[in-house]
């Protein structure tokens, strides 16, 4: 649940990029300060990389004031999607409020973001938080390479799953806000049922999203 | 657990964030950027940089983080030189927070392995020490094992001897009594023939001629010396008779392999078989109470009993007694052989049971006898034990369980 500061007036949500390596997490943070003009923007903060991967985590942090006067801020994270960052990643994933999962098309990484999803349940579920329960999107990234899955193929293999599915290609910056406003509308809603937003705050989910990512 | 590092998302201050950088260098710079004094403030008003006290007529700017104004800046200078050098401090601040939060995380994660390793560490040793456990009971299975196999081999080693010696007894008795019927037989005879010589004597003692030589060669001395000579072998081939016989029965090879026997009958046996061996050492005393008919193993109670006194009888320092009892009471059959040897010391006395141990010469004794002993008495349900006083002799008993259906 979102960390709440009654003194300083100010609610902090953890949103998270999960998903193999080199999927394009990195690249989803980076377009998205791009793209969006929330009334307030932060500078993307990349810890140590190697070769152009993530060792620790990037952040980028966003906010704005609700008409109560509130600041909300939503900090985005990505995690390591190397196998062996394991711990980083459990750590960086803790307390998370919602969750992006960054799916690679090709057909030849199937078998890394089914692990990969596979260890993403194992860890929210280590890290104590209820998998079922937490806003999740899935997004199928690098639609522009070829020899990727269709979306017809993506679909029906995640027909059963109770998330939505979006398609992305970070690199161009398409789908990449699509996929933020879907996982706002979901940790609205989820937050909405705990801190009563639209009550307290006078915040709609639509205007909670257009504060955010903007029209 | 261990100390909980602080969480790498935690909010840092200002005075946190430019903690890596030399205070008066940075405090030199700003100084000369702002062209004069200055204050930096945190947000909760404490000075962190600059001049102590407030200044007048100053241009306030904040300074941002992660979305926040974290502290202030005063400076006499123009607004837009504060700014700059307000922009400069969260550029800085910046660097601090990619420093702390990478360090702060890293802890996070250190901490974490190590309880990782902590917990597979205890589990190693859970399952360490169920290997050690499971390894000791390995070892005192094989120990058992080699216990029963031992037993058996000597079992075996015991039932081999004891077959050839059986069929060795078979051979000789077998190849004796043919030649001891005809002799006795024959001995019979000529007792008839010297009888019949005898009644012609009156005779020829009445003939006076005759008398004269019959008494010159002593013949009447002859005659009946002659008789006595023949009665005498005739007791000696009936010796050698009842010896054949029983070592026939002490070897037991035509006997059925669980026989009823009166096991005084096996002791009396066992006396005369080893008579030679023990006649010089010691005399030996029967002392036999009635029994009722044992079913067992012949030949092995018979290799117990021959160990025992012939034991006994090896332990004389001098001409002694041994006295065999047998006793039937509370469906028990107790066999006790009491000698007047040397004892035995009580440094030795727990391990004369054990296989090889022998105070014999090498080459006197395997070691064996009362080991098998023990295995035999043991297989019938039975027990041996020993009471020894050195220098006055021991007391070995047997106790077997009376069979109940006899």
């Amino acid at each position: 649940m979102a960390d709440i500061d009654e003194m300083n007036r100010k609610m902090t949500f953890k949103l998270v990029y999960y998903g193999p390596a080199m999927s394009g997490k990195t690249t989803n943070l980076m377009r998205l300060h791009d793209l969006l003009a929330p009334e307030l923007k932060g500078d993307i903060l990349t810890l140590e990389t190697q070769n152009d991967r993530t060792l620790f985590f990037d952040l980028l942090p966003l906010g704005f004031r609700t008409p109560t006067d509130w600041l909300v801020k939503l900090k985005l994270y990505t995690v390591p999607g190397q196998v062996v960052h394991d711990a980083t990643r459990k750590a960086v994933l803790s307390r998370a409020d919602g969750l992006v999962f960054v799916a690679d098309s090709q057909r030849t990484q199937s078998v890394n973001n089914s692990e990969s999803f596979q260890n993403l349940e194992e860890n929210t579920r280590r890290v104590g938080l209820d998998f079922d329960s937490l806003p999740l999107v899935v997004q199928f990234n690098k639609r522009d390479l070829p020899q990727i899955l269709t979306e017809e193929e993506v679909r029906s293999r995640w027909a059963q799953a109770p998330w939505p599915l979006t398609f992305a290609t970070a690199l161009t910056g398409s789908g990449v806000r699509e996929t933020f406003v879907k996982l706002l509308e979901q940790v609205y809603s989820y937050a909405d049922q705990q801190l009563s937003l639209s009550e307290t705050h006078g915040m709609s989910q639509a205007s909670f999203v257009l504060a955010v990512a903007g029209s | 657990m261990g100390i909980q590092p602080p969480s790498f998302e935690r909010d840092l201050t200002l005075g946190e964030l430019l903690a890596g950088i030399p205070p008066l260098r940075l405090d030199a710079a700003l100084k000369a950027l702002l062209g004069g004094e200055f204050r930096l403030l945190s947000r909760s008003g404490d000075v962190l940089l600059g001049v102590p006290q407030a200044l007048t007529g100053t241009v306030r700017v904040a300074v941002n983080h992660d979305l926040e104004a974290l502290g202030w800046l005063e400076a006499l200078a123009s607004k837009e030189e504060t700014q700059a050098a307000a922009t400069l401090l969260e550029l800085l601040c910046h660097q601090g927070a990619r420093y702390h939060m990478a360090s702060d995380l890293h802890m996070e994660v250190v901490q974490a392995n190590y309880e990782t390793l902590q917990t597979q560490y205890a589990a190693l040793q859970k399952s360490e020490a169920r290997y050690r456990e499971l390894s000791q009971q390995l070892e005192e299975r094989v120990r058992q094992q080699v216990e029963v196999i031992e037993t058996a081999q000597r079992q075996l080693y015991q039932a081999e001897k004891m077959a050839s010696v059986g069929q060795l007894a078979a051979g000789v008795a077998h190849e004796i009594n043919n030649p001891i019927g005809f002799i006795h037989s024959n001995l019979s005879t000529a007792r008839g023939y010297v009888d019949r010589l005898n009644t012609l004597a009156p005779t020829i003692r009445n003939h006076a001629p005759l008398a004269a030589i019959w008494k010159q060669s002593d013949m009447d001395f002859m005659i009946e010396d002659f008789r006595a000579l023949l009665t005498e072998s005739l007791e000696g081939t009936a010796r050698v008779t009842r010896i054949v016989a029983d070592l026939k029965g002490f070897s037991s090879v035509d006997r059925a392999e669980d026989d009823a026997v009166d096991l005084n009958e096996c002791l009396r046996s066992i006396c005369n078989v080893s008579q030679a061996q023990v006649s010089p050492l010691a005399n030996v005393i029967l002392d036999l109470g009635e029994l009722p008919s044992l079913r067992c193993k012949v030949s092995g109670l018979n290799q117990v009993f021959l160990s025992l006194l012939l034991n006994a009888a090896q332990s004389m320092d001098a001409h002694g007694e041994i006295r065999i009892r047998s006793r039937h009471a509370k469906n028990e059959i107790h066999i006790e052989f009491t000698d007047t040897g040397r004892g035995i010391a009580p440094e030795v006395i727990s391990r004369i049971f054990d296989p090889f141990f022998t105070t014999r010469d090498v080459g006197q004794g395997t070691g064996l006898g009362l080991t098998v002993s023990r295995d035999v008495v043991t297989a019938q349900g039975g027990s041996i034990t020993v009471q020894s006083e050195p220098g006055k002799g021991s007391v070995f008993t047997v106790v077997l369980p009376a069979s109940t259906n006899e």
